[in-house]
């Protein structure tokens, strides 16, 4: 399965390129990518901040800012259930965009922050039913700041953590409808 | 029970791992990315709900919230217990004047209660106990000798950092909707107030008749506000994600003068930040 990490050595950061590869290409398999699908993951090692995003889907590319990995009680050290928690929902978001019966959604910098973060919360909900460690209140936190404090948004934020097969079309109504409650 | 409590000794679970200063300063990463043709910097921004990351950025500053209430009534201890009852006013400077004392209970009691505050604050934004690192400055601040310094830097250059955060997370909890914290950090904010107050009034009070005492005191004050400028996380500049909150600053007794300073330091904290990533880099290149 050709997953590929650059750089291969770091110098800024304690990083293992063959850690995250593997991290990756067990996530790969896990989320039902095709196995000769390339990856490659990009992370760049100047910057602590933590920004990661899909900027290819075929091949996969995912540019990851190095504060994205990082083990938060450790500085400049690889956190390997971040990492997976990352690459992880980054990934189901590819097999999303792969899967025809999923739909048309807008491109990655077209997103609004309440599409992407609907669709987030759709992802890590699933990536946790694989077994993975995820933090269902951080991920209610963010549904809530960008939908509103509201018994609609958490009634949305539970469709979105427990399905397994929703369209974009699907994701988009959920979030619309928290959005409608919100107070004028 | 012994005097001048060791912060290495400070009573922690597993939860908990500290990170010295020194690690961070260490690091030869930038938040701040140079882009385009302008050379223009994208940096971590001020902490508002628009920014992509702020959920995540705000349980971060919740998490160093909640480390930074547990020293604050760890050290607004010690200094109920440290010093001797006396005039404190520079014949014997570990001397302090009981009232001083009753202050500092009052504050042990509200930090203790900001701490049940931002354990509940913690699971509503659902960060875990000691999620993040912990880093000590706060509680070493706590720690000079003289307790007219351990006051000022605690109290009006600790608890001035923490009118600015609390002022930040309200507004941020505002513009996000969210009352739990918007609300919670309107309270804590309040009893900021009062605290760096209560280290304007005794620096003046203490140190009436000892200008040189004083002078030592704002120095050593500059000091701690610089070291808690964080490299720019906190000053005036537009992409420093928490602004001065000058009129909270100005109830709490800070002169208009010293809030300009104040934004000059935070500014050379930011300068020499930078200076120190661009030679850590020097250093890893070679």
């Amino acid at each position: 399965m050709p997953v590929e990490v650059r750089p291969d050595t770091f110098s800024m950061v304690f990083f293992d390129a063959a850690e995250v590869r593997a991290i990756v290409e067990k996530l790969v398999a896990e989320v039902g990518l095709p196995a000769d699908l390339s990856v490659t993951i990009e992370i760049d090692e100047t910057t602590p901040m933590g920004r990661a995003r899909v900027t290819s889907f075929d091949p996969v590319v995912i540019k990851a800012e190095s504060g994205a990995l990082e083990d938060v009680k450790a500085p400049r050290k690889l956190s390997a259930d971040g990492t997976t928690d990352v690459i992880g929902k980054l990934l189901l978001s590819v097999r999303d965009r792969r899967d025809p019966n999923f739909g048309d959604p807008p491109a990655e910098d077209d997103l609004t922050l309440q599409e992407s973060v609907a669709w987030e919360v759709y992802c890590v909900g699933r990536l946790g039913r694989l077994g993975h460690q995820v933090q269902r209140q951080r991920r209610l936190y963010q549904f809530r700041n960008r939908h509103g404090f509201t018994d609609a948004a958490d009634a949305a934020f539970d469709k979105l953590w427990t399905a397994d097969q929703l369209t974009w079309a699907d994701i988009s109504a959920i979030s619309q409808t928290a959005l409608a409650a919100l107070p004028v | 029970m012994r005097k001048a409590f060791p912060v290495e000794d400070l009573a922690r679970d597993g939860r908990f791992v500290r990170v010295p200063l020194a690690e961070r300063f260490d690091d030869p990463r930038t938040a701040r990315v140079e882009q385009g043709a302008g050379k223009n910097k994208r940096g971590p921004g001020r902490l508002t709900p628009d920014r992509p990351d702020a959920p995540d950025a705000a349980r971060a500053l919740m998490h160093g919230i909640f480390v930074g209430e547990i020293q604050a009534l760890e050290g607004a201890g010690r200094t109920c217990w440290d010093f001797e009852v006396g005039s404190g006013n520079g014949e014997g400077i570990a001397e302090v004047p009981f009232e001083l004392k009753l202050d500092m209970a009052r504050q042990c009691w509200d930090e203790a209660r900001h701490c049940e505050i931002s354990i509940k604050l913690s699971a509503h934004m659902g960060t875990e106990l000691g999620e993040f690192s912990e880093n000590t400055f706060l509680y070493e601040a706590a720690c000079n000798p003289d307790p007219v310094l351990r006051l000022t830097g605690v109290n009006r250059a600790l608890e001035g950092l923490a009118i600015d955060v609390f002022n930040t997370m309200r507004e941020f909890g505002d513009i996000a909707g969210d009352p739990v914290l918007e609300f919670c950090e309107d309270w804590m904010l309040a009893d900021e107030v009062t605290h760096v107050k209560m280290g304007s009034d005794w620096l003046r009070k203490l140190t009436a008749n000892d200008k040189p005492r004083q002078e030592r005191a704002l120095e050593f004050q500059r000091v701690v506000d610089k070291l808690f400028s964080l490299g720019g996380f906190r000053g005036e500049e537009e992409d420093s994600p928490v602004r001065l909150a000058r009129r909270f600053r100005e109830l709490a007794g800070f002169e208009e003068a010293e809030m300009d300073t104040l934004a000059e330091i935070a500014k050379e904290a930011r300068e020499e930040m930078e200076a120190r990533v661009e030679a850590n880099r020097a250093a890893v290149a070679s």
